[in-house]
């Protein structure tokens, strides 16, 4: 939405709907001062344009469940974002500011503002894009005002939020990479985990540097402050800080025990953060199976 | 009628007590559990060839279940949508509501359902080639996978097409590519549609789309 | 024993907190995490009983092959439980009358819980789709079912009719019968409900919300082909 302001015969702009109200709360423009939106026909206070602007929290009347886990941010973040229906169809909508670029998991936008510029980059190398791994990141820039973005995985489950701030170190599974700042490092060739998942395409991030990542969970989320040693199955770890040490090992005889029937476990040990998913993609795939179209040949 | 939405949002489902008399309307296979004496009748969608139009370009079943109390108490019928997510009703007063195909879950009877074209270009977005309006006096319920979300928009917004589930009818819809021509195909991203006026529309959280995106890749 | 189901009804996972010496029997595969201590025997048997057609007769109703023992040792102890697909969970106590479970839907139970396979005749089953086994479920203690959508109980008291997709589970003092959904055969085959159940009696029924079949159905055309 285009808005021309007119002051004392002077026309200014024209602004976004967001930029009107900016103005408006730092005194840079009058409620009084007329406004002529574009596409429509008449000039009317400026009052009246940022009455339409829903006040934050409020919502419409609903008859139905309400989508009601709204996370925003209380810690340390560089955006503005918050996380809504939460924990099982989690989605991330993220204010970014004028002519900054956000990095967005491909195919993951679900909704933006029409200022919201694309462009697609391919992360991995090609090694591992034949390898039958890739990561695809887009990357939205605002421009010309700030634009607003929402963004929805393909996988249900949940989503968290982390602040990085120089010398923290994140490692992340590579499908549950949802979106991050500019300034933080996605680092996709890291060989130091070779083995970790076993074949299925994943790999894992490095994660580096300063500001806001997101990642996503398939299932519900659990998140397990080690102090000392814990025992993970792989197929389960999304994402752990970097202070840990870690050892994977084989299970062998015992993997039918475990949900996923890999058999692959992570040791970790001393002080730091590990995040699991309750549930398993190759178990979802499995039951697929009957599902499936069959090919015709 | 009484009517609740339970399990949600992640399983919603609904449940209708029907008093004496009262109908409800049910799109094919909703029904999750009902009182043994209501009495259920597959009907055509409204006419012959306007049952048509909706299955195959609307996405509906060529039939609609009427479940009917003819008893002499309030008896209960449980519907729900064929995937998991949120629910929602809307009190209809005259006024329309256009409904992506599928979404359309049940209905009161003085409640219509038609279909609408929706325009050559949507044929390229996966999405159907049709809108569902739902218009007349009584509840719509609706639904889709994910979570719903309501947004106004003031002016144009983008919606990737495949989360987009309802909108007011005086939005315009247009198709446009999410970026330019090599953004769109390896961004994953493809078309989406630009959603043009002043009004309300509700977004779904996630897609059957999305999650075969997801996990076609781990299929043999 | 305590049992605590968490992320209802979304995503559903049991934490099971076990004294030393206590024991939790739960079907192959279903284990998350565990407490490090936890002594776990893997048989095809119930603890302590011994037959191999038992889990044969389970691996028809669509559970696994094996079923697992979990026992602390020299400690309480804990282990999570998580199922294939996504849903809700629930906890029932047996004290009495046993309960008839649907296939696929058993987690785990306490080894005072006895387990049966039944076939329910050809009667009831043909063209359900859904198993022609249930799992009977008698005796003492508390079992561990899981669904796909939400776990809603209806009281019948005279009849009541429950598609056959959405049964979870079903007190046995409840007659049924597999019978058309609409008053004839054109309006159930053509209205999408085909067969459902018809429930008799005085009982309890746990119904789940939704139906793996009409979801796989819906997502199916986006997949891959096979």
């Amino acid at each position: 939405m285009q808005i021309t302001i007119n002051r004392n015969g002077e026309n200014y702009g024209p602004y976004s709907l967001e930029q009107v109200r900016e103005m408006l709360d730092s005194g840079q423009a009058q409620p009084t001062d007329m406004g002529h939106v574009e596409g429509e026909s008449e000039w009317v206070p400026l009052s009246e344009i940022s009455k339409n602007l829903p006040e934050a929290g409020e919502k419409p009347p609903v008859i139905g469940s309400q989508d009601s886990d709204t996370y925003t941010p209380t810690g340390e973040h560089e955006h503005e974002f918050r996380i809504e229906c939460k924990p099982d169809f989690s989605y991330l909508t993220v204010q970014v500011p004028a002519n900054q670029t956000l990095k967005v998991e491909a195919s993951a936008m679900a909704t933006m503002s029409t200022n919201m510029v694309m462009k697609t980059k391919m992360k991995g190398g090609l090694s591992r894009f034949l390898g039958g791994e890739s990561l695809f990141i887009n990357e939205f820039s605002a421009q010309g005002g700030s634009a607003e973005i929402g963004i929805a995985p393909g996988s249900p489950g949940d989503m968290d939020h982390v602040h990085l701030s120089g010398a923290d170190e994140i490692f992340l599974q590579s499908s549950a990479y949802v979106a991050s700042g500019m300034q933080v490092n996605v680092d996709s060739k890291w060989q130091g985990f070779k083995g970790f998942f076993s074949g299925e395409g994943l790999f894992l991030l490095r994660c580096t540097g300063h500001g806001d990542l997101w990642f996503n969970t398939y299932g519900a989320m659990i998140e397990i402050p080690v102090d000392g040693n814990y025992v993970v199955d792989t197929s389960h770890v999304v994402a752990f800080t970097g202070g840990l040490q870690y050892n994977v090992e084989s299970v062998g005889g015992l993997k039918s025990l475990f949900l996923s029937g890999e058999g692959l476990v992570c040791r970790f040990a001393g002080q730091g953060k590990v995040w699991i998913q309750t549930r398993h993609p190759m178990a979802f795939a499995n039951w697929t199976y009957p599902f499936r179209p069959e090919s015709n040949n | 009628m009484q009517s609740t939405i339970e399990g949600g949002p992640a399983f919603a489902y609904i449940n209708i007590d029907l008093d004496p008399g009262e109908t409800v309307i049910g799109e094919s296979d909703a029904m999750s559990s009902m009182a043994a004496d209501l009495d259920m009748e597959a009907k055509f969608n409204g006419g012959f060839f306007a049952g048509l139009a909706k299955a195959f370009l609307g996405g509906e079943s060529l039939f609609v279940n009427h479940f009917t109390n003819n008893t002499s108490s309030t008896r209960r019928v449980t519907l729900v949508q064929s995937t998991p997510g949120n629910t929602r009703a809307v009190e209809l007063n005259g006024q329309q509501l256009c409904l992506q195909p599928g979404a359309y879950i049940a209905s009161t009877p003085g409640v219509q359902l038609g279909v609408q074209w929706a325009g050559f270009k949507s044929w390229f977005a996966r999405e159907g080639l049709f809108k569902l309006t739902v218009t007349g006096t009584g509840t719509v319920w609706y639904g889709a996978y994910g979570g719903l979300l309501e947004k106004e928009v003031h002016g144009e917004y983008i919606v990737d097409t495949s989360h987009l589930v309802a909108y007011e009818p005086q939005m315009k819809l247009n198709i446009q590519l999410a970026g330019g021509l090599f953004s769109s195909l390896f961004g994953g991203e493809g078309f989406v549609t630009r959603v043009e006026g002043k009004g309300k529309i509700v977004v779904q959280t996630r897609s059957m789309s999305g999650l075969a995106d997801w996990i076609n890749p781990r299929l043999w | 024993m305590q049992i605590n189901i968490t992320h209802r009804p979304g995503n559903s996972a049991a934490k099971v907190s076990l004294e030393a010496g206590e024991s939790i029997t739960a079907e192959g595969g279903a284990m998350i995490a565990m407490s490090g201590h936890m002594q776990v025997e893997t048989t095809t048997h119930k603890k302590d009983q011994g037959s191999i057609l038992g889990a044969i007769k389970r691996l028809v109703t669509g559970e696994s092959l094996f079923l697992n023992h979990f026992t602390p040792s020299g400690g309480p102890g804990e282990v999570y439980f998580g199922t294939a697909l996504s849903g809700d969970m629930m906890e029932y106590n047996l004290n009495g009358p046993g309960i008839m479970v649907q296939g696929g839907s058993y987690v785990a139970s306490s080894p005072s819980v006895d387990m049966d396979i039944q076939w329910q005749g050809f009667g009831k089953a043909l063209f359900s789709g859904e198993s022609m086994f249930l799992i009977r479920l008698s005796g003492q203690g508390p079992v561990i079912l899981n669904s796909f959508g939400a776990v809603y109980p209806i009281q019948v008291n005279g009849e009541y009719i429950v598609d056959t997709g959405h049964i979870v589970a079903f007190e046995e003092t409840l007659n049924y019968e597999v019978s058309k959904a609409g008053k004839s055969w054109l309006s159930s085959i053509l209205g999408g409900e085909g067969l459902v159940c018809k429930f008799h009696g005085q009982g309890t029924v746990w119904c789940q919300s939704h139906n793996a079949g009409s979801f796989g159905a819906s997502l199916g055309p986006n997949l891959k082909p096979r």
